[in-house]
């Protein structure tokens, strides 16, 4: 069961780093790049479940957190080139 | 004037559960993952989720500069303090044995304290290390 689940993670993680080098656009290649970062999320949540260590769950919580930051700051800068302005 | 409504109610609905979740692991860093290091810099990705959604001046407004950089020196003064009362009640710097009524009580008291400063100093770095990369001005003159 664990290794079915980590192989749909491998083959995803895969088709997702052909986006990210085939990527036609920048965003294309940034949401590659998050979907990524979601599917390590799991596999962190996986090993922790298979381990018996529930303590990984914390730690897929904050890979997640950073991930949706970091998503965030790296669109702002591409969309408005700083990351001070507001949004508006 | 809200180009982004699903980038700000989700920054509004996640601030306040980032910090819980920084609370916890600063707090629970005895028994698990987690400590001083990695809860200050979940705490400071709130300030910054914060900033980066609604911009610099928006940030500095929630947690001005002068609270930063005063919260950025405490910690360390925290971290320090401690080995000086240690100290000064008669063992070695950062000995924690004797700052409580048993050897136990004492260990629990410097750990959680030496963590707290810990925490307060790398996550106000994280924002101030934010704001002066965000601010920062080329040599001539114009801001980026």
């Amino acid at each position: 069961m664990f290794l079915a689940a980590l192989t749909a993670c491998a083959v995803s993680a895969l088709l997702v780093l052909a986006r990210i080098i085939l990527g036609k656009t920048t965003f294309d290649r940034v949401l590659a790049v998050n979907s990524l970062g979601t599917i390590i999320v799991i596999g962190i949540a996986l090993h922790g479940f298979y381990a018996n260590r529930p303590e990984f769950l914390d730690i897929a919580i904050v890979y997640a957190l950073i991930n949706f930051i970091g998503t965030v700051a790296i669109l702002k800068l591409f969309s408005t080139g700083s990351l001070k302005g507001n949004n508006k | 004037m809200d180009k982004n409504p699903i980038l700000r109610i989700a920054t509004k609905i996640l601030f306040a559960p980032i910090i819980l979740f920084g609370l916890y692991v600063q707090f629970h860093g005895d028994f698990g993952p987690g400590g001083g290091f990695q809860a200050g810099v979940i705490v400071a990705s709130a300030f910054i989720l914060y900033a980066i959604v609604f911009g610099l001046e928006k940030g500095k407004e929630l947690f001005p500069l002068n609270i930063n950089l005063f919260l950025l020196a405490l910690g360390g003064i925290l971290y320090g303090g401690v080995g000086i009362v240690s100290m000064l009640l008669g063992d070695e710097f950062l000995s924690y044995n004797v700052l409580g009524s048993s050897k136990q009580a004492g260990q629990h008291i410097g750990i959680l304290l030496v963590e707290f400063g810990v925490g307060l100093t790398v996550s106000n770095v994280m924002i101030a290390l934010f704001y002066a990369f965000v601010d920062f001005k080329s040599s001539n003159g114009e801001t980026k």
